[in-house]
């Protein structure tokens, strides 16, 4: 364990080289937060409710939503090993002694210890700045299964990704399929509109995806909705890293072997 | 536009014709990523119009008719000048600049022509069925008159379009690094891509509609095509084009003289 630490110390310290990355990320989180303080500004004007929200529950889940969908930065691990993968310097991480799967979560946590605290402080400033009243999970329990579930969400992320990373092997090319990739996790994950706003039916079936419990679930949770599904949300979410895990291990037994060091 | 320009249109499409259809997946990948992108934001529309029944003014109609004629801005400029114009600060960067400047071809005219992205082509249908659909939702009567008064700011919004992603590239042949203005693009294109002018107000409505007016691209044409639009509206979107034109011009015009070759 001690050098996976090590991993994501490391790169905990390399974030520090990118400072005015650390700066601009944390000023871009106002455009999620903008979005909603405009669009439902405009929508609450003659509402005093849309579905179980109020204006500041709302503007609150697009807080906590932002929030964990800025933390979860795993997407850059495909594009990395898709690029490794291309040009044959991915041999990089099979002479590191360390696993490569573990590596590339070691470096996520590395990564997400960094931001927490900036995004935390962009989060509070916009609060502050929107003029929010903010709504906040009351019940310890609850809180505790959300952050669970974030932590559980992020591995899963992760997974997927360095999944998408091994693809290259088969598909050559993954660019595209990574940004549209992208384009419907950003809806699944309910970062453009809670999933609560879609019909009943929609939400049974997303229910069953893991993108449902990786920033949607945890979001409404740490604003005191949908408690129920706590503990559900967890063994979900659980099973599907587990089930990703077994798929990740498939198609490294099976792709690898096409890796000749060389690029593609 | 000369007849030698046109000559020199036609054999930069042929290039990047022939380019592209080499690695034909890659041929439409801005389809499926930029078409993913837009039926999401009417998959998040069509959740938030279930819940409510307008948005502002505008009912789902107009939303739909603001979504397809984003799109449709978005698609023609994926299709001619994106892919040209976004390669500016590589070319600065790497002193490539210099053969465009040696050629009996304006640089920019070529800049923008040559690497026209025809797989792009279907957005601009994808965008025209939207379109289509929303004006059937408002269920209005479609004069001819109105018809051509859309295309016409169409067409003037698509040159405001142009003409930001050319000043914001123009920047690089004055500065080293310019991920910054690319990013600030980024979020405002996408934030005003989902919220429609009519919900801006205050100091947004000025940052929007003045300083980076990507919040009338899509306004202003929808306005004109449900009857929304007044007299100073229609004139103040013909002022901005008009002050953007001359900025781009002049933006371009000295940054050219700022420009040192490969020591830019």
């Amino acid at each position: 364990m001690r050098k996976y630490w090590e991993i994501s110390k490391t790169y905990m310290k390399a974030q520090l080289v990118w400072r005015a990355d650390v700066i601009f990320n944390m000023i871009f989180t106002i455009s999620k937060i903008l979005f909603a303080y405009l669009l439902w500004g405009t929508v609450f004007q003659d509402k005093e409710m849309v579905g179980t929200f109020t204006f500041h529950g709302m503007l609150s889940y697009y807080v906590v939503s932002s929030f964990l969908s800025q933390l979860e930065m795993s997407e850059g691990i495909s594009s990395e090993i898709h690029d490794r993968l291309r040009n044959g310097t991915f041999s990089k991480y099979l002479v590191i002694p360390a696993g490569i799967e573990r590596y590339f979560m070691a470096m996520e946590l590395g990564v997400v210890l960094f931001y927490l605290i900036f995004d935390f402080a962009a989060a509070a400033v916009w609060v502050f700045v929107f003029r929010i009243r903010f709504v906040f999970a009351g019940e310890w329990q609850v809180i505790a299964c959300a952050l669970v579930m974030t932590v559980l969400g992020m591995v899963f992320m992760v997974q997927l990704n360095y999944f998408l990373g091994i693809l290259t092997l088969r598909f050559e090319g993954i660019g595209t399929f990574l940004m549209i990739k992208n384009n419907l996790v950003s809806l699944v994950t309910g970062s453009i509109v809670p999933l609560a706003l879609f019909p009943e039916f929609v939400v049974s079936i997303l229910r069953l995806l893991p993108f449902y419990y990786v920033t949607y679930l945890p979001a409404m949770l740490l604003t005191g909705k949908c408690g129920e599904e706590a503990v559900r949300g967890i063994v979900i979410i659980g099973c599907w890293c587990v089930l990703m895990q077994l798929v990740i291990r498939a198609a490294w037994k099976k792709y690898f072997t096409a890796y000749d060091g060389a690029g593609i | 536009m000369s007849k030698k320009n046109w000559r020199v249109l036609r054999e930069l499409f042929w290039l990047r014709f022939h380019g592209l259809t080499v690695f034909r997946f890659d041929f439409f990948a801005p389809f499926f990523v930029d078409g993913s992108l837009f039926l999401i934001q009417l998959l998040a529309f069509g959740a938030i119009y279930s819940n409510v029944d307008t948005i502002g003014s505008w009912g789902r109609g107009g939303m739909i008719l603001y979504i397809g004629t984003f799109s449709l801005l978005n698609a023609v400029n994926m299709t001619v000048y994106f892919f040209g114009v976004t390669s500016i600060p590589h070319k600065v960067r790497s002193g490539e600049l210099d053969l465009y400047l040696t050629k009996p071809v304006s640089p920019l005219f070529r800049l923008t022509f040559e690497r026209i992205s025809p797989g792009s082509v279907p957005l601009i249908v994808m965008s025209v069925c939207m379109i289509s659909y929303g004006t059937a939702s408002l269920d209005m009567t479609l004069s001819a008159a109105r018809t051509v008064s859309y295309l016409f700011w169409l067409m003037l919004m698509e040159i405001l379009y142009y003409e930001m992603e050319v000043i914001i590239r123009s920047v690089s042949l004055y500065v080293v690094s310019m991920a910054r203005m690319e990013q600030l693009e980024e979020a405002g294109i996408d934030l005003c891509m989902k919220l429609p002018g009519i919900a801006l107000y205050g100091v947004y409505k000025v940052i929007f509609y003045l300083l980076l007016p990507y919040g009338i691209m899509a306004t202003l044409p929808v306005q004109r095509m449900i009857g929304e639009m007044s007299l100073r509206g229609a004139l103040y979107g013909i002022g901005v084009v008009a002050l953007f034109t001359v900025i781009t011009y002049e933006v371009w015009k000295q940054g050219l003289k700022h420009y040192n070759s490969a020591s830019s």
